[in-house]
């Protein structure tokens, strides 16, 4: 089944490519059943009836085709498949090629999420760029070619060198194999494990992303298709927390203790920087670039303090981010629709002719700010908790971004919706009805019985710790 | 044997049927020629074969290698028509020219005695130098006599370095442990030669101007077939005398002075066959990088097979383009809508040769990069990857050009004869080799080290 969730989503995408005409139609019956694989799957993991499966891609050269649900993985996989789902039935009036190249790019995400062997996830994580980079390219605006080659050249010079990282993980930590069960017994130390650290970590906080790396994700956003699904996708391709979680900490536990502090002092840095700098912006999307990448740096920080609860609440502001901020692209998509612009001055007062445009937003935005209840506070929550035991002053500084997040966020809700003079605006049709209530839906359900997924991350994530030499 | 025989026979029916019979008909034969062989080559697949007394050795490693050539010589036949068949070319001769060359890249790969390898590598070259000319016109007519010259002066160095080596080792046969200041400069001469069939920099000058300046089919077949037949004659010379010393260093000169020149040097060309003849620089430097470690046979055969589909499909898709001027990069806008299997395959293309997954060039790249990495050369893959970023840019400029630039005039191409079948054909396999990387990969594992 693990194999079907793989490779439906990009079958149905290739025929969305070909059949143009019925594009919207089979991209949501595709995602539909790949959501509905997904919830089996999920259920299928928590009774622990998921199995490992190998199979040799290219034996000679160690390389397989391993894919199991883990804990990580699976609560990763299922914000992917509510929030594309969500994404293509609220992004209706996209080219059709769009969207088979969302369901391509599903595809290469639950790939990746799934992978037990570094050069699959490699792979998957390489490939996913491809649909990423046509989308950009395609349809995006009148400055994608610059935002297209800033994105491309950062993450290519991230994951390149990490390959010559994984070549040198394996022969020099004298792995058997590229399988993450037999790297983690072969952990690489030394001048060479830093190295390698160093390559790892170059290609995670570009996807993270981690200041100074994230100068691609503003233009990256801005540039991209107006519906907003582009966003939605690429904020689940930021997969750097989840890279470090799975593929960087437990195999080089001491690199990693030597680079804590500065690791620490950048996810800092990022988080508060991005929010002063969220406060700023007047474009929607721009808005959202710097609000999500402050999140970033919170969870950044949680899993840099190296304790499980840090760890868990990284991962769990992932899944939860991919969720919200994807939703909160589409709702300014839907914005964009009725307004042809993104920018948040000319809007204001939308509150009294469209309530449930505003209520939506209202609930996707302290979702944002990480109101308790919604899916944003149980993950901001633990990362404190977890920064808290590593570094007090640190966690200051996350808490002062994450009050910031209610300015910025807040903020620019007021602007639109209740600032006056009054603006007239269509209320919430039928589709977005839809998308709406399955949006707020997933984030009440993170947010009030969050145990559902902390459980299984729990459990991965006292294994990275133990790895990791500390626990307790 | 039997291929040596198929292919042998394959040059002389095509020589004469020419003068009977319409080109079509040596088309066919060549074709029909080149399939054999490949089939002649498959039926004793990872067995080594002697004959002539130990010149002529049929080993895995060439079998590897002579495969690649079949693959670029058929993929310059199939893409040959179009905007060049409606202007009286291709001639007979290109045909058997072709079938020439890959006879000559055959032996050059399958011995072990440094006087065939000369003989196959004029066999390999003469056919080439007639071939870049044969448009009759201005820029063929250069080409062709900047391929010759220098090309002249290759095959002297590499004689020159034939003759020390005898002075040193008394014979011709590689494998033969020599030392001593003659024997370094034997070996040094005979690498530089071939470095220049190989375009390493800074032994690539020609490359750039006989692409260009080359019919774009001709240009297809040197990146492909006659890379392969001199890489092959490299790694074999390079093998028998190890990479001890200043061999070392000077490998891993050429190949950081490859990757890095050849790709910044495309990243400023305007024109589409001049960037994708640098990048062919480039590719070399990568194919090299292999030769760092204990066993780089399979990873440079699975290499160069990846780029001959690779670069083949590029020189393809631009021979419908091209019509004797080269394509500027402005000239590709709209490509998707003028033919939407050119725009596939130009896309497929540029994305396997910038080494992304899940294509075939990415695991090219994979296979040399562990092969140095099992030599324990780290630095080498960290900065010969970091040039692939940079040519990453310029792959991304090439695809931005034919695929992202809006556009309104979109005259339609067709395709028509055996092209629309060689694009597909080369899309196909890029993809599926991509996905299935063991299923190409298994072909070259058979190959056993080379012999010492």
């Amino acid at each position: 089944m693990i194999h079907v969730a793989i490779f439906l989503p990009l079958v149905f995408g290739v025929l969305a490519l070909l059949r143009p005409t019925g594009a919207r139609a089979l991209g949501l019956l595709g995602a539909a059943v790949t959501l509905v694989l997904g919830l089996f799957g999920y259920a299928a993991f928590l009774d622990g009836a998921s199995a490992a499966y190998s199979a040799p891609l290219l034996a000679e050269a160690g390389v397989y085709y391993a894919v199991a649900w883990d804990g990580v993985g699976a609560v990763l996989m299922l914000a992917v498949v509510i929030t594309t789902f969500l994404a293509l039935l609220a992004a209706r009036d996209v080219p059709p090629a769009m969207v088979g190249l969302t369901l391509m790019m599903e595809s290469g995400l639950i790939g990746l999420l799934a992978a037990q062997d570094l050069v699959l996830f490699y792979v998957f994580f390489e490939a996913t760029l491809i649909p990423s980079l046509l989308m950009l390219g395609l349809f995006g605006g009148a400055g994608r070619i610059r935002a297209l080659v800033k994105f491309a050249i950062f993450t290519l010079v991230g994951s390149l060198l990490m390959l010559a990282g994984i070549l040198a993980l394996r022969y020099l930590g004298g792995a058997p194999s590229f399988l993450l069960a037999d790297l983690a017994d072969h952990p690489l130390g030394g001048v060479a494990g830093r190295w390698a650290f160093a390559a790892f970590l170059l290609a995670f906080m570009v996807k993270t992303p981690l200041f100074p790396l994230h100068v691609w994700l503003p233009d990256f956003h801005a540039e991209n298709h107006p519906s907003g699904l582009a966003d939605a996708m690429g904020t689940l391709y930021k997969v750097g927390l989840f890279g470090l979680f799975r593929w960087t900490l437990p195999l080089f536990p001491e690199a990693f203790a030597l680079f804590q502090p500065w690791l620490l002092a950048l996810a800092a840095l990022t988080a508060l920087g991005a929010a002063w700098t969220a406060y700023a912006q007047t474009d929607w999307k721009r808005l959202l670039a710097y609000g999500a990448l402050s999140h970033m740096g919170v969870g950044a920080l949680g899993l840099f303090s190296g304790t499980p609860e840090g760890a868990v609440g990284a991962i769990y502001l992932l899944a939860a981010s991919g969720v919200y901020t994807g939703g909160l692209f589409l709702f300014a998509g839907g914005l964009h629709r009725r307004f042809g612009t993104l920018d948040l001055r000319p809007t204001s007062g939308l509150a009294k002719s469209a309530p449930g445009l505003a209520a939506l937003g209202l609930i996707l935005v302290l979702a944002m700010v990480g109101l308790p209840g919604l899916s944003g506070f149980p993950g901001e929550f633990m990362n404190l908790l977890g920064v808290w035991q590593a570094s007090p002053v640190w966690t200051f500084v996350g808490f002062l971004a994450v009050i910031a997040a209610a300015a910025y966020a807040l903020g620019a809700y007021q602007q639109i919706f209740h600032n006056a003079p009054d603006k007239p605006a269509p209320d919430l049709d039928a589709v977005e009805w839809q998308w709406g209530a399955l949006a707020v839906l997933t984030v009440v359900f993170m947010g009030v019985y969050p145990k559902l997924f902390t459980g299984p991350l729990l459990t991965a994530a006292e294994t990275l710790v133990a790895a990791m030499g500390g626990g307790r | 044997m039997t291929a040596l025989l198929i292919l042998f026979m394959t040059v002389l029916a095509t020589t004469f049927a020419g003068f009977f019979a319409p080109a079509r008909t040596t088309k066919a034969l060549t074709l029909l020629g080149l399939v054999a062989a490949g089939v002649g080559l498959a039926l004793d697949w990872g067995t080594t074969f002697q004959a002539f007394e130990g010149l002529y050795l049929l080993d895995p490693f060439a079998q590897g290698f002579t495969l690649v050539m079949i693959v670029g010589g058929v993929l310059a036949l199939l893409a040959d028509c179009d905007v060049h068949e409606r202007r009286g070319w291709p001639p007979f001769e290109y045909y058997a020219l072709v079938a020439f060359a890959v006879l000559g890249g055959h032996v050059m790969a399958a011995t072990l005695h440094l006087g065939v390898v000369i003989v196959g590598l004029e066999v390999l070259s003469i056919p080439l130098y007639a071939l870049a000319a044969s448009r009759r016109d201005e820029l063929g007519y250069e080409a062709s006599l900047k391929y010759f010259l220098l090309g002249a002066v290759a095959a002297a160095i590499f004689l020159y370095g034939l003759a020390l080596y005898f002075g040193a080792t008394g014979g011709f046969v590689l494998g033969v442990a020599g030392e001593g200041l003659i024997y370094s400069a034997a070996v040094m001469m005979l690498l530089a030669g071939l470095a220049f069939k190989t375009a390493l920099v800074p032994f690539h000058w020609w490359t750039p101007d006989v692409y260009q300046g080359s019919p774009t089919p001709v240009t297809l077949f040197m990146a492909t077939a006659v890379k392969a037949a001199a890489f092959a004659a490299f790694a074999r010379v390079l093998a028998s005398v190890g990479l001890g010393g200043p061999v070392f260093y000077a490998l891993a000169a050429l190949v950081l002075l490859t990757v890095f020149w050849g790709n910044l040097a495309a990243m400023v060309q305007g024109e589409a066959k001049r960037m994708l003849a640098y990048s062919s620089v480039a590719h070399s430097g990568y194919i090299a990088v292999a030769l760092f470690g204990p066993n780089p046979g399979p990873a440079m055969g699975y290499y160069l097979l990846a780029y001959a589909l690779s670069t083949g499909l590029a020189f393809a898709v631009l021979t419908q383009l091209d019509e004797g001027r080269g394509v500027r990069l402005g000239e590709l806008a709209g490509l998707w809508s003028r033919s939407p299997l050119l725009g596939l395959g130009w896309t497929v293309a540029l994305l396997s040769l910038a080494g992304l997954p899940p294509l075939v060039g990415f695991w090219g790249k994979y296979l040399v990069f562990l092969e140095a990495a099992r030599g324990g050369q780290y630095l080498l893959v960290a900065l010969a990857l970091f040039a692939a970023v940079i040519a990453a840019y310029y792959y991304l400029k090439l695809l931005a050009a034919a695929l992202f630039a809006r556009t309104e005039k979109a005259a339609k191409v067709t395709l028509s004869g055996s092209t629309p079948v060689g694009i597909a054909l080369a899309t196909l396999l890029v993809v599926l080799l991509g996905v299935l990387p063991g299923l190409g990969y298994g072909l070259f594992t058979a190959a056993a080290a080379l012999p010492k």
